[in-house]
């Protein structure tokens, strides 16, 4: 019942919002960000609530539409609706000028509340339902500048309608098959499959979900839409929309199909979840180290979202209780830290008028402090450096591929880490450190309510890093829900047979060695401070905005590996595509949407009937 | 090291730190740099006095002015000697420093360089011999324990007499004109 | 005890760093037929730089960036156990290791770029891209490690080598060993890859504009970061320690070899450098790691 009034709460407050925006901006903004609020503190308060409510019957198809609640969907929709308040509230100054806001704010709620229904759902075609309403209503938003961000967005709706028809045909399959789409009795009823038909479902589903978090090569979306979008709903995108990807993996994988029926599909090496986790170690390499090519800050960004969902889909598909409890809680992280960054370089294009270019920015941090903290927290977040919530996440992956004897996918998880450090180290050089270009002197910090969502995220970033205990219990409720074995963690560290791990003694390591540092430094002569200009530029006197390495920043690495992360799956799309248009083309000449050639055509057929009857007599 | 030596460094271990660290500033001014890669590399080894080059003015505390200056240099040598941190030693190398040497009615050279920067030792010769180097270098200890090289001391004291010189020779120095100083 | 090691660390590695330094100023000149600094020659250069009357700055974040790559560099060494001092290797595993060695070179990155000058950055991008050339090999060596004990202790991996000389993980695991010294000089930064700190091509790179104390605590910390990196190569290859003074004897070995490789080759260049830690110091490790993998099961 509560469950139907927080889904009842999203949904009618983004209407209530689109009317409002007609009474008044204000009004507006306000219940944009008391919904928003609403549904998440209710979530809060009612996180690990059970329910299981039918809210519609389908009388000619006799299928009841029901929610349910679990573990599962209660931690993917206290990160939606977290994620979605932040994005919402930096909203309010970001987006304040531009046109057709009653628009925007309707379909953002909208896309938040739909994600919940996609959570909450307790079976097959209200997972499909809310799954299409998310779908459109991101493509509304993505294309909500026009221009380029409306071609990004019909790419995207293309690839995201051909992996919904996927999943359609699975769940058709599956109510043809067991009478039923009821997703706690699919899951009984699908331990007596046979291995070939669970395969085709997995795969049908597999596709469907892989579209959606983008794992290679269906990620050819991702890097155009996520740039085109505006800020904070890229925001939204990046951290928690692809990761309904890996929800729906999880239900199915796990909810679904249980571990049993996953180690029957395939013959030894070659079993479904070995060559995902391959996929996944793919979806890891080669998308971080397109990143570090960038020129376009938010692309750099987008493109750690294909890479950094392969960790995810790699722990998940690995199928070990870390790999498992990594993965889940690398989405928490992972989405944190790019919603963090996302809205850094929302805060830097609102200040600097669209500015994009990394290269033509620098040295921001002296002038928007706040935001270079948040980046630095971002980026640390992204690498997984110790004391950030991803560096546990991504431990556990390590320790359960290492452990478990897998060394060519640890060494594809930890040489993606360094495709990243590099790219994103790039990312916060080019904005915030070198030289400040003349026309960006007068920059200011971003408005409060800007900084408001990236303090709360850089907080948390560093808090789930150093008690990863509190999302690690939650994480463990859900392996235990969906039948696997959970991780048992403490609040700061883990068990001596997983492995060692005591973060409050690494904080405390971090803290001692930085403190020391700190006395020996103020033991010594206080420092003069210089400006900018008085650098070292071999006596002479260093040129004003000329003296910023920022271009070609890894051009030794781009000669080396550029062959190897051209996009060559976007071009055999587009490929595709030409080649499918002369096709088209050809039956343009057939279907000409000429009337007179239509009634031409029946007048023949009519005549040929006429001819055949009477030869036929 | 002797038990007077070790009383010495413990009462002022600046000034042991600074008389046996000298790092040069790698800065070719004029023709007399040819002198000092001979002094550095292995035959007169320079390391063991504790001399040795450093690419930037931040990280050194002693600037050779090895050879003639001409005008630009001058401005090259200025900024150097102001990215300095304190404290910091000059040492003219050659005669062309002291009073204008073998160009003394040169248009495009400056003959007296302590009008523009304070120089704490001169070293005559046209060129000196890598020896000479290691005299200077063994004065300026002497110099330093006695509290005499303060020549920085001078500049910011009398900072207005020497920029005064150098305004009249470079008038149009980024740092007079306010140039590009954001 | 344990607590006491926590102390006796972080010393240990500061004068043994400081030893190191001196030493290979000393060794290096000796090999080019002078006579060279005297040993202790790297105290005068800290004391000098610690007492400068004037320090300059950049502002906070070059502040910041530099106490942080000190600060990373002591708490790493807390982790790696020398002979029978643990420190707090029981709370933080060889992963752990490898992770808390990006905090120094994110803080000089920091510092580096807060001065605003373009040879810092040339430095600090030299770096990143060699990080990630010596790290193909690097972390295919380690994997063969821990595959091979099955395990990501550090603790462990140096205790399973004590038995024996030939348990050593350089008579077990030729390869990889050979592997990481090859590349050891990339990832302590001496010559032929010590492209980062070019002091003639780049100005000195990332410490460009670091004088006086900056100067000495990045000084300090490149030293610390030799002694990690060669204690991780002892612990990992050559049996770690039965106490301090065997531990420390090895870790000279290895520094006095390197030393000569440094005393005596010329610079790679950045292309170089990247093609050749890819080409055979990583195909020895990828071999390595597949013989560990089919002998440990």
């Amino acid at each position: 019942m509560l469950v139907a009034v927080i889904l009842s709460t999203a949904f009618l407050g983004a209407l209530a919002v689109y009317f409002a925006g007609k009474l008044s901006p204000r009004v507006r903004n306000v219940l944009a960000v008391l919904v928003a609020l609403t549904v998440a503190i209710l979530t809060a308060f009612l996180y690990g609530h059970k329910a299981q409510v039918d809210y519609y019957t389908i009388g000619f198809l006799d299928v009841t539409l029901s929610l349910r609640t679990n573990p599962l969907a209660w931690f993917f929709a206290m990160a939606i609706t977290g994620i979605g308040l932040c994005s919402i509230i930096f909203s309010l100054e970001y987006m304040k000028g531009k046109e057709r806001l009653d628009f925007y704010y309707f379909a953002m709620l909208l896309v938040n509340a739909s994600m919940l229904g996609i959570v909450f759902s307790g079976d097959l075609i209200s997972l499909y339902i809310f799954w299409e309403v998310m779908s459109w209503s991101t493509y509304l938003v993505i294309s909500y500048k026009g221009g380029k961000a409306a071609a990004a967005g019909l790419k995207y709706m293309i690839m995201s309608v051909v992996g919904s028809c996927a999943m359609l045909l699975a769940i058709v399959s599956l109510y043809a098959h067991y009478e039923t789409i009821d997703i706690s009795r699919l899951s009984t009823a699908m331990q007596s499959a046979s291995a070939g038909y669970a395969l085709f479902i997995l795969l049908m589903c597999a596709i469907g979900f892989g579209v959606k978090n983008a794992i290679m090569p269906l990620h050819t979306w991702l890097p155009d839409a996520h740039s085109e979008a505006v800020s904070p709903f890229s925001a939204v995108l990046s951290g928690i929309l692809v990761r309904m990807g890996v929800f729906g993996l999880l239900l199915i994988m796990y909810g679904v199909l249980t571990p049993r029926m996953l180690d029957k599909l395939g013959a030894g090496m070659l079993s479904f979840s070995y060559i995902l986790c391959w996929v996944a170690a793919i979806t890891i390499i080669i998308p971080t180290f397109t990143a570090l090519l960038q020129d376009d800050s938010k692309r750099l960004v987008a493109w750690h979202t294909v890479g950094q969902g392969g960790y995810m889909i790699m722990g998940i598909a690995f199928g070990t209780t870390l790999g498992i409890a990594g993965g889940i809680f690398h989405v928490l992280n992972y989405g944190i830290s790019v919603t963090l960054l996302f809205l850094v370089v929302g805060a830097v294009e609102h200040r600097t008028r669209g500015q994009r270019d990394l290269n033509q920015l620098g040295g921001l941090a002296k002038r928007m402090p706040l935001t270079f903290f948040a980046a630095l927290c971002g980026i640390c977040g992204f690498i997984g450096v110790p004391l950030t919530g991803s560096f546990v996440s991504k431990w556990l992956i390590y320790k359960t591929l290492i452990v478990e004897g897998y060394p060519f996918l640890a060494f594809a998880a930890l040489i993606g880490t360094w495709g990243t450090i590099l790219s994103v180290y790039k990312l916060l050089h080019n904005i915030f450190l070198g030289q400040l270009p003349e026309k960006y002197k007068d920059v200011k910090e971003v408005p409060f309510s800007m900084q408001l969502p990236m303090i709360v995220l850089s907080f948390a970033i560093l808090l789930f890093g150093i008690l990863p205990g509190i999302p690690l219990k939650a994480i463990g409720r859900i392996q235990s829900s969906l039948g696997l074995e959970p991780l048992q963690a403490s609040l700061f560290a883990m068990p001596p047979e997983v492995g060692e791990l005591n973060m409050v003694n690494i904080l405390a390591a971090v803290a001692a060695g930085c403190a020391v540092a700190y006395l020996i430094f103020r033991l010594c002569r206080k420092s003069r401070r210089v400006p900018q200009s008085d650098t070292y530029a071999a006596g002479s006197y260093a040129p004003a905005d000329k003296y910023q390495y920022s271009a070609n920043f890894y051009e030794r690495v781009y000669q080396v590996i550029e062959p190897y992360v051209r996009d060559r799956v976007d071009a055999f799309y587009y490929w595709v595509v030409e080649k499918s248009e002369g096709l088209f083309d050809g039956i343009r000449k057939v279907y000409t949407g000429n009337l007179n050639t239509y009634a031409l055509y029946i007048i023949l057929f009519l005549g040929l009937l006429a001819v055949l009857k009477l030869a036929l007599r | 090291m002797d038990r007077a030596q070790i009383r010495k460094i413990l009462k002022s271990p600046g000034k042991w730190g600074q008389k046996y660290s000298l790092w040069v500033v790698y800065f070719c001014t004029g023709c007399g740099i040819i002198e000092i890669p001979p002094v550095i590399t292995s035959r007169w080894d320079a390391e063991r006095f504790g001399v040795i080059p450093v690419a930037t003015p931040r990280q050194a505390n002693l600037f050779l002015i090895t050879g003639y200056v001409s005008l630009k240099t001058l401005g090259a040598i200025i900024r150097t000697y102001d990215q300095m941190p304190d404290p910091k030693y000059v040492v003219g190398f050659g005669s062309c420093p002291i009073n204008g040497g073998m160009y003394w009615d040169s248009y495009n050279t400056i003959k007296h360089l302590d009008k523009y920067i304070p120089v704490d030792g001169w070293i005559s010769g046209c060129m000196p011999r890598p020896e000479a180097i290691f005299i200077a270098v063994t004065h300026l200890w002497t110099l330093i324990d006695k509290e005499l090289a303060n020549g920085y001391k001078r500049y910011k004291e009398e900072y207005p007499y020497y920029e005064e010189n150098q305004r009249q020779v470079l008038p149009h120095l980024p740092k007079f004109t306010g140039a590009g100083e954001t | 005890m344990q607590f006491l090691s926590v102390i006796v660390l972080p010393l240990l590695a500061f004068m043994v760093a400081v030893l190191f330094l001196g030493l290979s100023r000393k060794i290096t000149a000796r090999i080019q037929r002078r006579y060279g600094p005297p040993l202790y020659q790297p105290v005068i250069d800290v004391v000098k730089l610690f007492t400068q009357e004037e320090n300059i700055s950049h502002g906070p974040v070059f502040d910041l960036g530099v106490m942080l790559a000190l600060g990373g560099s002591v708490a790493i060494v807390l982790f790696i156990p020398v002979g029978g001092m643990l420190g707090l290797s029981s709370s933080g595993d060889l992963l752990v290791v490898i992770y808390l060695m990006l905090l120094p070179p994110l803080g000089m990155a920091l510092a580096a770029g807060a001065s605003a000058n373009p040879n810092a950055s040339i430095g600090v991008s030299r770096k990143l891209i060699l990080a990630l050339a010596y790290e193909v090999p690097f972390l295919l060596a380690i994997l063969a490690v821990m595959i091979y004990g099955k395990t990501t202790s550090l603790m462990e991996a140096t205790q399973s080598q004590q038995s024996s000389v030939l348990a050593w993980g350089l008579f077990r695991l030729p390869l990889s060993a050979l592997a990481t010294f090859l590349i050891l000089p990339a990832m302590i930064g001496m010559r032929p890859f010590d492209m980062v700190t070019a002091p003639q091509e780049i100005a000195s790179g990332p410490l460009v504009e670091f004088g006086g104390k900056y100067l000495a605590i990045a000084s300090l910390q490149s030293a610390l970061h030799l002694y990690i990196v060669i204690a991780l190569f002892v612990n990992l290859f050559l049996g770690g320690g039965a106490n301090a003074g065997t531990f420390l004897a090895k870790v000279l070995v290895v520094f006095v070899a390197v030393l000569l490789i440094n005393a005596v080759y010329p610079r790679f260049r950045m292309d170089q450098g990247l093609r050749f830690c890819w080409k055979w110091p990583g195909l020895l490790a990828l071999v390595g790691l597949i013989i560990a993998m089919v002998s440990r099961g």
